[in-house]
């Protein structure tokens, strides 16, 4: 049998009653756990590993799958509603959703989230059918240096992320990285800046900061406006413009290459590929200023990417075994527990299996759409709940999502504290993206460098053996050379296309 | 009808009593809720997989939930410092590795707030020994093509483990004691990124361990070149041993047990011991443990504590070497 | 308020300063290198010195900048309106916080809820009464019992 047809038997497969309510329920359960707090995609599906101990393993597989991927939508609603992500990876969605929900346009930001990752999903998942092992094999060539250069790289792309002043740019993207470094050292497990703080031996947790900077310092600025509501503007219809197709085409098309490229290379975390999605569109924007302050692009970029990325990341570990991150190492985790190993021999020993699982990808995808197209309309009209219990509802959800993923107030506090200093930052201002970023990269960052010095026993010329590890280095940090000296070479004449 | 005055002071004279009574009357209830099993490595790799079988069993025999809680980081220290600063009363059990556990205290760069005597082990479940390994289309062929290759190249072959001061990182030192060769040691985060690392090409030789590789071993798509183990793993029967290869002194594996917190009251102990050893021996724990690769040696009580201070002394002695190195 | 707005900069770019100064001596104080390659403090070092230099730009950058700029900066202090409403805000959360582990979530969330959003300015009792409880006790059963999630029982331990 060939691929096509395997395929086809699969579709058949995953479209039979049980298989089909699994994908379903899965889907359901994905988009709760990805918009509720305290409950990561991994956490989450964690939780429902047990359940597949009484389920066959096909079903189980299946549903676990479509919660990972529906977990990543999830989290955009919460995202564009109230600025807060409810996963880690949704925290792009937020800089123009949340702007977007201001204006009134919740629902289009949703609508435009929901096909943005149909789209990317579904098209993730064909190649993957089409290129699974040998596009896999070859992602495993990109080692430690290689890494090193795509965290170096995608730290200079943040300062896409600046605006107005460069300096504060780069001075929070330092400062982020620093406190990226509170902790155990990531190497030698000694301890650093923890001033004998036991809590502070795993770090500050991105999640409280995140929650902190974004959503308490939101509402704290909402606090000081006269409004009765949290957003000053009526709700407009949650149908974007022709206009606004025009855009999302594009920056789908983008987005959905790269979340599917970096989902093949272990390692590298939802976020990156959505940020990189993000900056890259904004760079190649005619009106760059429009991002941040509610361009349809933004977001449509962002998820498109997220979900080709989540997709994608399904590739190294069915084709090889090798888990991108911890959510799906939860998934390898169950493949194993039902006594299936997943790897190129699953592909032969079993492949009316895997074929059955990837096709309910397809399913899966179109599930999700239909599920939460005609929910935009109603999450959209939450936001016209009044201010005050609003604002409380929101202080709930974010003091049990900080809570409870230490069970520890420390963390409650921290997220306290980053409030504040999110809403300061705001005022003066500061451009909190980028230290939310270096704090996600600095870690990967600082890990993959000394890791590259083992293999090479201290000798930084293994990047110049390296052809792609040196071009991933050495580009950006001229780009980001020449955009600090000569700023007006790379200002694009705005007040022209204004006029 | 009772004064509520009179309540009051019942309900006090009841409080205060209640210590002394708690440890018999709580032991005999044990467990009343919920226990959690802190596991201090990432969700889906061996040591979690054989926590999630051994919690499955063990709420079927205690009829309450056993809910496994991932804190990882730091090689574990993150979740063992977690686990040993919890309360007493059994109901955070912790799921220890050795030597792990070990080389954490041991380590004065750590500065670990527990000590060696924090845990009080109570059964241990997995014996996973180390197994060496290769992609298939490596140039070594046996263990002693490598020795050779790294006694014509001191500090030339590369070879990694799943963190520093690992059982990986301590066999590696012990096979450099017992061959006089040196590698060039490459220390990564956890098995996945071992695996990334070597099938990649971006280092030569993998130390780990059986479980989580056995099946693509037997497959042929990695070669395994030695069990570091007294007897062949019945997973890998046609991998040599150590011990076959004449380096009786390369001995070292990972394993994993429940413990609780010092002073935790002994009638609990008893009772988790009983419960546990049950699990353990289930039929459906056996079974699910086999399929994943994970070997059973359950060791109960005072076995236990014995091979945990063995493996301590041990830790010790390489360690101090690996720190010597620094 | 211009130079409040100026005096904000300052305060800010100079503790940033301040913060990086701080890594920085942290860090020195840690290995910086050893026979293995970097060490713990190698990073965190040259992070902070950089960081120390941007902000002092920074900070030199507003020591320069007119007051012309600042007047036509977008946000503004907040008025009194605004001032009391995050400071009940800020003041709700730090006492629930304060009181979450020793009363539970149950207790100090039915006190919160209908607090700050009595502080807010809701007044209808019923409304605050159903939410106050169905945020505290509604939602700590719902995350407990049916979603495992752990939250802090305090006195209610049963």
């Amino acid at each position: 049998m060939d691929t096509f047809q395997y395929l086809l038997l699969g579709l058949g497969n995953s479209l039979s009653g049980t298989n089909l309510l699994f994908a379903f329920a899965g889907c359901m359960l994905g988009t709760m756990i990805g918009l509720l707090p305290g409950l990561g995609p991994s956490a989450g599906t964690a939780i429902l590993i047990p359940l597949t101990f009484s389920l066959d393993p096909t079903g189980a597989i299946i549903m676990l799958c479509a919660i990972y991927y529906g977990a990543m939508y999830g989290g955009t609603i919460t995202s564009v509603l109230i600025n807060v992500p409810g996963e880690a990876a949704s925290v792009i969605t937020c800089i123009d959703g949340y702007a977007m929900a201001r204006q009134g346009r919740a629902g289009s930001a949703l609508a435009i989230a929901a096909i943005g990752s149909f789209v990317g999903g579904t098209i993730a998942t064909v190649a993957l059918v089409v290129v699974a092992l040998p596009l896999a094999t070859l992602a495993l060539k990109f080692g430690p240096a290689e890494f090193f250069g795509l965290m170096v790289a995608g730290l200079c792309l943040v300062i896409g992320l600046a605006g107005r002043n460069m300096m504060a740019a780069l001075l929070m993207t330092v400062l982020g990285l620093l406190i990226a470094m509170i902790g155990l050292d990531p190497v030698r497990g000694a301890p650093r800046f923890t001033f004998g703080i036991p809590e502070l031996y795993d770090g500050i947790g991105f999640i409280p900061v995140v929650m902190g900077l974004f959503g308490i310092g939101e509402l704290l600025l909402a606090a000081e406006r006269r409004q009765a509501n949290m957003i000053n503007a009526d709700l407009k219809n949650w149908n974007p413009t022709k206009q606004e197709w025009v855009l999302s085409s594009k920056a789908i098309g983008r987005g959905t290459v790269v979340g599917f490229v970096l989902g093949l290379i272990p390692g590298v975390g939802a976020i990156v590929p959505t940020f990189m999605a993000y900056v890259i569109e904004k760079r190649l924007s005619k009106n760059p200023e429009r991002f941040g302050n509610g361009a349809i692009e933004g977001v449509a970029s962002a998820e498109t990417a997220n979900n080709a990325y989540a997709n994608a990341a399904m590739v190294p570990l069915l084709a090889l075994g090798i888990p991108s991150s911890p959510t799906v190492a939860v998934l390898m985790g169950a493949f194993i527990i039902n006594g299936l190993t997943p790897g190129p021999f699953l592909f032969q020993e079993k492949p009316e299996l895997v074929w059955t699982i990837i096709a309910s990808f397809f399913v899966g995808n179109v599930i999700l759409l239909i599920l939460n197209l005609p929910l935009v309309g109603l999450w959209a009209k939450l936001l016209k709940i009044p201010f005050s219990y609003m604002c409380t509802g929101v202080l709930i959800f974010c003091i049990i999502g900080a809570y409870s993923l230490k069970q520890n107030m420390f963390d409650v506090w921290l997220m306290l504290g980053f409030g504040v200093l999110g809403y300061v930052l705001r005022k003066l201002e500061f451009p909190l993206a980028p230290a939310i970023l270096a704090l996600i990269l600095g870690p990967m960052m600082e890990r993959s460098l000394r890791t590259t010095l083992e293999i090479s026993a201290g000798s930084f010329g293994i990047f110049l053996e390296r052809p792609l590890a040196l071009a991933l280095l050495t580009i950006p940090v001229i780009v980001l050379g020449f955009m600090l000296i000569k700023p007006r070479a790379f200002a694009r004449v705005r007040q022209t296309d204004a006029e | 009808m009772l004064k509520r005055r009179t309540l009051i002071a019942a309900s006090g004279a009841a409080a205060l009593a209640a210590p002394a009574i708690s440890t018999s009357a709580w032991a005999q209830n044990f467990p009343r809720k919920a226990i959690q099993m802190i596991v201090s490595f990432p969700a889906g790799g061996s040591t979690d997989i054989g926590a999630r079988i051994v919690a499955a069993a063990a709420e079927k025999e205690f009829g309450q939930p056993v809910v496994v809680v991932n804190k990882v980081g730091a090689g574990g220290q993150i979740g063992f410092t977690e686990a040993a600063r919890a309360r007493p009363d059994g109901y955070t059990l912790a799921f220890i590795n050795l030597p792990a556990v070990n080389t954490i205290v041991l380590d004065p760069e750590r500065k670990a707030i527990f000590g060696v005597d924090a845990f009080v082990p109570v059964i241990n479940q997995v014996l996973d020994p180390g197994l060496v390994w290769v992609k298939a289309d490596s140039p070594f062929k046996t263990f002693a093509d490598l020795i050779d290759a790294a006694k014509k190249a001191p500090g030339k072959v590369s070879v990694c483990t799943t963190g520093i001061l690992s059982d990986d990182h301590l066999a590696i030192l012990m096979v450099q004691e017992a061959a006089k060769v040196e590698f060039r040691i490459v220390h990564f985060d956890g098995g996945t990124q071992q695996q990334t690392g070597v099938i990649g090409g971006h280092v030569d030789v993998a130390f780990d361990n059986v479980g989580g590789v056995f099946k693509r071993v037997q497959s042929g798509e990695l070669r395994g070149l030695v069990v570091t183990d007294n007897e062949r793993s019945k997973f890998l029967p046609n991998v040599p041993t150590t011990k076959e290869l004449n380096y009786p002194t390369v001995i070292s594996s990972s394993t994993r047990g429940i413990a609780v917190q010092k002073g935790t009251p002994a009638d609990i102990i008893k009772t988790l011991e009983t419960g546990l050893q049950k699990a353990m021996m289930s039929p459906d724990h056996v079974k699910k443990l086999e399929e994943a690769g994970l070997g059973l040696k359950p060791m109960v009580g005072a076995e236990y504590a014995k091979y945990y201070a063995d493996t301590h002394a041990q830790a010790k002695k390489y360690t101090e070497w690996a720190l010597k190195q620094r | 308020m211009p130079s409040g707005a100026r005096q904000g900069w300052l305060i800010a770019t100079g503790l940033m300063l301040a913060l990086c100064l701080f890594f920085l001596w942290q860090s020195w104080l840690l290995p910086l290198t050893d026979k293995l390659g970097p060490g713990p403090g190698f990073f965190p070092f040259w992070l902070s010195l950089v960081g120390a230099i941007f902000s002092l730009l920074l900070l030199i950058g507003v020591l320069r900048r007119s007051m012309a700029e600042y007047e036509a900066a977008d946000s503004q202090l907040p008025d009194g309106y605004g001032i009391r409403r995050i400071a009940a805000i800020l003041a709700s959360l730090a006492v629930a916080t304060l009181l979450m582990d020793v009363l539970g979530f149950q207790l100090t969330m039915l006190g919160f809820n209908a607090i700050l959003v009595v502080l807010l300015g809701e007044r209808r009792w019923p409304v605050i009464a159903v939410f106050a409880v169905a945020g505290s006790f509604g939602v700590y059963y719902i995350f407990t019992r049916w979603l495992d999630v752990l939250l802090p029982p305090g006195v209610l331990d049963f």
